[in-house]
């Protein structure tokens, strides 16, 4: 193959199926949920990336979808210190009981809530950049396209997870993001759908946690 | 000082020439052959002299023979420093570059501005030179527990501890003299068993290293009798008997010495030559860190105000590194000609010591504070020290994983909180406490965590370390649903619910799916409760906390309280 057509293949736009996209996708950390997993390019959540959650109520069941992968964040293993989780500007207070029931060391959260709008994509690239945070869960009216390329540069440079929570109307916006799920409540359970992943395909997850 | 004519302060300056001179005027008075051979037993001592005692110390005397011109000047254009000598203002010293001009010691002013129109003068000041030593003996703590300063232009340092650290008195001495170097000063070095010694050899300019005491005498022997810093009238007479070179005066009857020039003067030769103890007092630095700068001329220009804030944080970390040290908060005092000053705190979640972090707090402060006029000079103040903690971290090879996440975590707290308040930066803890609202709190950031009872009903945590497999997974949730509900969503203050036909509403009509869970009072204080609490689900499908509350009045109202997430 001549040097273009291998240059032209490079490019993540190109979509080459399933098989050949596992390589340029992302190294998986597990969602605790396999019925997620399966759709996902590594096999769980891009973990040096930005993911959006999009959702229309809070508390439709989209703090459940990362409490398994948080948990294994925040708690120390062989390989690695206990990483710290960083919520910043949550909407209502993350309730440390629950937080604790569902296995997440208590220890390793700081929460960060910004007077002025403009200070949460402030902190939230600081907490990303710094490349002391496993994982940084933002919520965030104003997210343009040029935020959310920063901050998917900062959770790389950091090596992080950036979260962002974001409201249903903003789901046309354009976005850097690797991975975008929308959440909903569906007739039996928690509804996913997964509208971009990088090196993926879009897909339907229905009542994830059952 | 006064005493000391200010052309011989410049002669000892430059060693070379004045070590001639002396040579010359010792041969002229004392044997040549025991100068050359200089040997301890040569030295005919007379027979009541005291036997050395046994010394363990080494001193290092450090004699800044330019400290009048260099504390207030460090240029390479000419420059001087005058005094006022009976209504007279004479020059006292000048830099290379004026005395190569021909601005000599002794110079009236305008005959110096008559040879250099462009000459810088300044006028004598003792107190800046005494601030400056004290620097530099707070600077030379670096090397020594000990360090005594002799007024007016004199360190000692007692190094006989430090050679093993430093790996010997060479590379110490080395290290001592590129030190003074670098901040822009000459100086002249001597090492003695005894401070007396080391001063005098220092003021001499003689580059000794002595280090058995029973050689003083020898060394000390050909040195003339103006290093002593005696009145000018106790060396007249002393010339005048034929005596000019500190041996010759060692030489002398003892009883016939002390009746004639006093006590004390021999007590001096017995303390110089190691036959008597000569205790010193330490120098002990300020406690509290303190420094400023003053500016020219009114400044407004941010950049140029963050570098000389940068320098006088350096100031800071060096005062603390020399006492292992480190402080939580530090303010800089920014002063203006006409308005109040602005004061400007900076805090630290643990107690820091490293320039560059504060430097990072205060470029974020800085930005978001106004200047209400342009400063003109800047204070900083080291809050309260405290001990310093040093970590062990991993070797340098070690590096690929972020090892020390909390240290660095701290300092991503302080930038936090230093831009958007210390309120606003919080970590969690859970409280043993039935009731829902009181089982948590917040805690600050970085402190001691309390560890909570781990007998609180809430608090069983679960291992989920190996959570990748499916079979844990099903475990956990199994145990999950053993234990009570907890929502991971809590409203900060319970928010009442429509009622439509007694049944609650949020968006809709609620579906209770679980429930109820009875908690109940509180009468150790005022807080008490009754409530009944549900799952319940919104026609959206949002689970929530909601409760009712079965206070005093017997008609119920809800409330919702949480939301599951």
């Amino acid at each position: 193959m001549s040097d273009a057509l291998e240059n032209l293949l490079k490019n993540p736009r190109i979509w080459r199926g399933q098989a050949q996209a596992k390589g340029a996708g992302w190294e998986g950390l597990a969602s605790g949920y396999p019925k997620l997993d399966q759709h996902l390019p590594g096999g769980g959540w891009p973990q040096h990336a930005l993911t959006e959650i999009f959702l229309d109520h809070y508390g439709t069941g989209e703090l459940q979808l990362l409490m398994p992968a948080l948990a294994g964040l925040s708690q120390p293993r062989e390989d690695r210190e206990a990483g710290w989780i960083t919520w910043i500007a949550p909407p209502f207070d993350p309730y440390p009981p629950a937080l604790s029931q569902w296995g997440v060391n208590l220890a390793r959260i700081l929460i960060v809530r910004p007077k002025q709008p403009q200070d949460v994509l402030w902190a939230a690239e600081q907490a990303l950049s710094s490349g002391n945070c496993a994982a940084v869960l933002l919520w965030s009216g104003e997210l343009d396209d040029t935020a959310s390329r920063r901050l998917q540069l900062a959770a790389e440079t950091g090596q992080s997870w950036a979260i962002a929570f974001r409201s249903l109307q903003a789901i046309s916006q354009p976005s850097a993001a690797a991975l975008r799920i929308r959440v909903t409540a569906g007739e039996t359970g928690t509804d996913l759908g997964i509208l971009k992943s990088r090196g993926g395909r879009p897909a339907v997850v229905r009542d994830y946690a059952g | 000082m006064s005493s000391r004519k200010p052309p011989a302060a410049l002669r000892e300056a430059s060693p070379t020439p004045s070590l001639k001179s002396k040579s010359k005027r010792a041969r002229l008075h004392s044997s040549p052959e025991q100068l050359s051979l200089v040997p301890t037993a040569s030295v005919d001592l007379p027979s009541t002299r005291l036997p050395v005692i046994a010394l363990r110390q080494l001193w290092l005397g450090a004699y800044l023979p330019l400290l009048s011109l260099e504390a207030l000047v460090q240029s390479s254009e000419p420059a001087a420093v005058f005094e006022e000598q009976h209504g007279i203002r004479k020059i006292l010293l000048g830099n290379a570059a004026a005395h190569a001009a021909g601005i000599s010691p002794g110079l009236s002013i305008n005959a110096a501005l008559a040879l250099i129109p462009t000459v810088q003068l300044e006028e004598r000041n003792l107190a800046r030179e005494a601030r400056v030593l004290k620097d530099l003996a707070e600077w030379s703590e670096e090397f020594t527990a000990f360090t005594s300063i002799e007024a007016p232009s004199l360190l000692l340092l007692e190094i006989a501890g430090s050679q093993k650290l430093f790996g010997g008195i060479k590379p110490l001495r080395k290290r001592i003299v590129h030190g003074f170097k670098s901040q822009g000063f000459h100086v002249a070095i001597a090492i003695a068993p005894t401070p007396l010694a080391a001063t005098w050899l220092a003021k001499a300019g003689r580059k000794v290293c002595i280090r058995d005491a029973r050689n003083l005498v020898g060394k000390l022997g050909p040195l003339p009798i103006s290093c002593l810093d005696w009145p000018d009238k106790v060396c007249q007479s002393l010339r005048g008997m034929g005596v000019n070179s500190i041996g010759e005066a060692l030489r002398l009857p003892r009883q016939g010495f002390a009746k004639r020039f006093g006590a004390s003067r021999l007590l001096e030769f017995d303390r110089a030559t190691g036959c008597m103890p000569d205790p010193r007092v330490n120098y002990r630095g300020p406690e509290h860190f303190v420094a400023d700068y003053d500016l020219n001329e009114e400044e407004s220009d941010a950049a140029l105000i963050l570098n000389i804030c940068q320098k006088l944080l350096a100031q800071l970390e060096h005062f603390l590194l020399t006492r292992q040290l480190a402080v939580q908060h530090v303010e800089f005092i920014f002063f203006h000609l006409q308005e109040p000053a602005t004061h400007l705190s900076l805090g630290c979640v643990q107690a820091d010591r490293v320039a560059q972090h504060w430097f990072d707090l205060l470029e974020i402060k800085f930005d978001c504070m106004n200047l209400s006029a342009p400063i003109i000079a800047i204070q900083l103040c080291g809050g309260h020290g405290q001990r310093f903690d040093a970590e062990t971290s991993a070797l340098p090879f070690n590096r690929e994983k972020p090892q020390r996440y909390n240290t660095s975590m701290a300092h991503l707290a302080e930038r936090l909180s230093a831009r958007i308040g210390e309120e606003a930066v919080h970590g969690v803890m859970m409280v043993a406490e039935h009731r829902p609202q009181y089982a948590w709190r917040y805690r600050e950031a970085f402190s001691d965590v309390p560890k909570c009872a781990s007998t609180s009903f809430y608090s069983r945590s679960f291992d989920t370390s190996g959570i990748d497999t499916p079979e844990l997974l099903a475990d956990i949730r199994r145990t999950n649903s053993l234990v009570l509900r907890r929502p991971l969503w809590m409203l900060q203050a319970p928010e009442p619910l429509l009622t439509d036909d007694n049944r609650p509403c949020y968006q809709g009509v609620l579906l209770l799916l679980d429930g109820p869970e009875r908690l109940e009072t509180g009468w150790w204080d005022s807080e008490g409760i009754a409530r009944d609490y549900f799952v319940a689900k919104t026609p959206q499908g949002v689970n929530l906390w909601i409760y009712r509350d079965r206070g005093k009045n017997r008609n119920a109202s809800w409330y919702l309280h949480g939301m599951f997430g």
